[in-house]
């Protein structure tokens, strides 16, 4: 039921993505996402060594 | 004030953050761009080459898709004739000049985009309302039929709220029909859902349209 | 009579320029809303002008005017605070005079053109010289040049001066934001036979124009405005402004798949317009929230009095957190899934959203800003609210509730009668029309414009008077 067959009238990279709940949107979030706890621990490693 | 410790609360990192996550999106974006472009180019499957009006066009249900999806059939003549690719895309051509400058989607909608002040085209050319028009206007053909409503819509109520004449001339009118059939045949993925039918014709899978 | 509003205390040419620009983006949302009782009495009365001025005239003037008022005073805001900002006067002001001038003119000819030659015949000329034909970009071609020239113009004076003064957060995000805002008026601007293609970018403009772009713009508008009218803290405020333009563009850019369901594009901008679209009321209620925030803690805090330096533009203020989220937050979600947008794709209900939308984000900031304009052009220390501030927003946002209701309802009865139950087609069209409660609906709207426009009279006189007036009780 959450898998699906492919459907659309083109094969692409997304739409074989889109076949899966919801997988094309939490991929795309995901790697959005991600990189911003990276620049966290960035900033907060800059913030302790200010602090010293 | 006092030096913040939380990141939180760092302007640096939610300024890196904003910059990170737009620039992303925006790269996703353009790659999805590139995509659609190839899937929605004229003479795709999504959107027909301006020779699918030599063509019938039905609006079916699809078991597959989940939703009606057009369906090209068997050659027809077109204003009693075989358009070559040529002349086929040159009356496109005038048909969407001419959907622009008479400003159309000022009280239409195609695909449904536009005014609401009137019927929604993007499946006009399937629309059953055209058998009766047929018989109003004297016409031989659905075509015909259309032409002759677009020159002069004010000589054709069919309600209180009339479509002004436009001046839209012969030539005009016949390009506008096949700008219609050919929006007809684009693939909106089941819109607008149901067309045109009954709850049984719904589920005998056919439609009203021809 | 617009002319009687003084710019005696304003040091900076810059900001004379923006009061120029909201003259007339004043007088074009009056002229909006002109077009838009026209269009609304010919719903009701469909031989009202019939074959004279035709529905398809007064809806087109009523939106490009629209359009053409909020650009106004958008430059005009960004006139106001540049020097504010920057700490020095505009460079290339001259320039920039030169091209509202051309501006105005040109905008003068295109609404001309608009009111008395309508419509042209299907050939390049019509699409070059009268009419575009689409949806809110209907300008033609020339005047679509013309904008470029002079957005180009009034980009360089704010890019220059950015470079040359003092660089703030809130410029920064500004001077990059406007860059986007301007390019994306280039994917409006070419002719395809591909309806399918034509869609697909002409959203890009309509899309992300209002849901990334602008609504970046109200929130650095805001951030400036809270400092200079609550002495919101700079820190707070601009670190609000990264986290909104974070969540702004991060949802909104994709968002823009909530468009690309049913024109042709493929399936799989359902799940990706879907998911984006729904997380874009999050940075609205944000802002809703950092502005009540704000307000709330600078004023009482350590037991001062609360001061609001100006009280009709705090109120407009205010009035665009809840606009803005209510109007696209929430009746944007309502339809933004394509489980129900299949149903409401291009219906009244997408009317309501529209305007109230519009109207929320939007006009509300715009007009606060018009009141702050003044204040500082009669060098006022604090402007008070008047009887007539106090009717033309309550007018103004009454009628605008009162009509975003009656296009809700009118919503509702055609999607279930002509969309769910009798498939879309002519007949199921007309059907739903001519249904008492879609006529009654159709009525009220109506009203609630007259109501509207009894508000924006109180506004105007509002506007030309509350200068002189404040200035002389804070003289005395
Ligand atoms: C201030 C921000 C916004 C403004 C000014 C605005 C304005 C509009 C307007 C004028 C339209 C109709 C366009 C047309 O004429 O065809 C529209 C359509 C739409 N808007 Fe918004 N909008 C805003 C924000 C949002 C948000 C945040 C969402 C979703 C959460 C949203 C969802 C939609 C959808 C789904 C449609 C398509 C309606 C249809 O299919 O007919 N909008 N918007
Ligand atoms: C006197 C008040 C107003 C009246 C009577 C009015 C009436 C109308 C009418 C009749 C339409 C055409 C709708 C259709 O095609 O079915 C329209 C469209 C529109 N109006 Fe207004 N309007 C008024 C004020 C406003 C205001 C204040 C705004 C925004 C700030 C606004 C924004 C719009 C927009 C964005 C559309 C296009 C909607 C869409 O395509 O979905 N209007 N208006
Ligand atoms: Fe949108």
């Amino acid at each position: 039921m959450f898998f699906e067959k492919f459907t659309d009238v083109y094969p692409s990279f997304w739409g074989w993505l889109n076949q899966g709940p919801l997988t094309l949107t939490l991929f795309l979030h995901t790697i959005i996402i991600l990189p911003m706890i990276w620049l966290y621990f960035k900033e907060k490693k800059r913030l302790e060594q200010e602090d010293k | 004030m006092a030096k913040s410790h939380s990141v939180w609360t760092s302007i640096r990192f939610w300024r890196q953050s904003a910059a990170w996550v737009t620039g992303f999106a925006v790269v996703l974006l353009i790659l999805l761009t590139f995509d659609t472009m190839r899937q929605i180019k004229m003479g795709s499957k999504r959107v027909p080459a301006p020779t699918v009006i030599n063509h019938h066009i039905d609006y079916k249900y699809s078991k597959k898709r989940g939703h009606e999806v057009p369906v090209i059939g068997k050659k027809e003549l077109f204003f009693g004739k075989e358009w070559s690719p040529k002349e086929a895309a040159a009356l496109l051509h005038k048909g969407k000049l001419t959907e622009q400058a008479k400003n159309c989607m000022d009280c239409h909608t195609l695909l449904g985009n536009g005014a609401y002040y009137a019927p929604d085209l993007t499946k006009a050319w399937l629309d059953p309302k055209w058998k009766d028009m047929q018989a109003m206007i004297g016409a031989k053909t659905r075509e015909e039929a259309m032409a002759k409503f677009l020159q002069h819509p004010e000589m054709y109520p069919t309600h209180e709220r009339r479509m002004p004449n436009l001046k839209i001339t012969a030539e005009e009118a016949q390009a506008l029909v096949a700008f219609l059939k050919h929006m007809s045949s684009i693939d909106t993925n089941g819109f607008p859902r149901g067309f045109s039918k009954t709850v049984s014709d719904f589920k005998a899978g056919g439609t009203y349209a021809h | 009579m617009l002319t009687s509003i003084k710019n005696n205390h304003l040091k900076y040419e810059s900001q004379k320029l923006g009061m120029m620009y909201f003259r007339v983006a004043i007088i074009l949302f009056g002229a909006q809303l002109l077009m838009g009782l026209i269009a609304a009495i010919q719903f009701m009365y469909p031989a009202f002008l019939y074959g004279v001025f035709d529905f398809s005239v007064a809806r087109m003037v009523h939106i490009n005017a629209l359009v053409v008022w909020m650009l106004y005073a958008m430059i005009g805001s960004v006139y106001l605070m540049l020097p504010d900002e920057t700490g020095i006067e505009t460079v290339g002001i001259g320039l920039g005079k030169l091209a509202f001038w051309v501006l105005t003119a040109a905008v003068t000819v295109v609404v001309l053109v608009f009111i008395f030659i309508q419509i042209g015949p299907g050939k390049e000329s019509s699409i070059w010289l009268i009419n575009e034909g689409r949806e809110y970009l209907e300008a033609p071609r020339w005047a679509d040049i013309g904008i470029v020239v002079v957005v180009l113009i009034f980009y360089y004076n704010v890019f220059f001066t950015y470079m040359k003064g003092q660089r703030t957060g809130i410029m920064t995000v500004m001077v990059a934001n406007l860059m986007a805002l301007a390019g994306l008026y280039l994917a409006g601007m070419f002719f395809t036979d591909n309806i399918s293609m034509d869609q697909y970018w002409w959203w890009w403009v309509i899309h992300l124009w209002v849901e990334a772009t602008w609504e970046v713009f109200v929130g650095t508008l805001a951030a400036y405005a809270l400092i200079k009218i609550i002495d919101a803290k700079r820190e707070i405020v601009e670190m609000w402004l990264w986290i909104e333009v974070l969540m702004l563009f991060g949802s909104g850019i994709l968002g823009l798949g909530h468009h690309y369901f049913w024109i042709g594009t493929p399936e799989y901008w359902w799940e990706i317009g879907a998911l984006f679209s729904a997380l874009e009321p999050v940075p609205l209620v944000a802002m809703f929230v950092h502005v009540l925030y704000d307000w709330g803690k600078e004023q009482g805090a350590n037991g001062e009095k609360p001061v609001i330096k100006n009280g009709p533009a705090m109120a407009w203020l205010v009035t665009n957190a809840f606009g803005n989220f209510l109007g696209a937050g929430i009746w944007g979600f309502f339809h933004t899934l394509p489980q129900v947008n299949i149903y409401t794709h291009g219906t009244q209900f997408t009317a309501a959203h529209g305007h109230l939308a519009f109207f929320g984000a939007y006009a509300t900031i715009l007009i606060g800003m018009m009141y702050y304009g003044i204040q500082r052009a009669y060098g006022i220390e604090r402007l008070k609210a008047t009887f007539k501030s106090k009717m033309a927003i309550t007018l103004i946002v009454f009628g605008m509730l009162g009509m975003t209701v009656a296009l809700t309802i009118a919503g509702y009865e055609q999607v279930l009668v002509e969309r769910a139950e009798l498939g879309a087609g002519w007949d199921a069209y007309f059907v739903a029309q001519a249904l008492p409660w879609m006529k009654q609906a159709m009525a009220w709207r109506t009203v609630m414009g007259v109501v509207m426009v009894v508000g924006f009279v109180y506004l105007i006189w509002d506007l030309v008077t509350i200068g002189p007036k404040e200035a002389k009780e804070n003289n005395q």
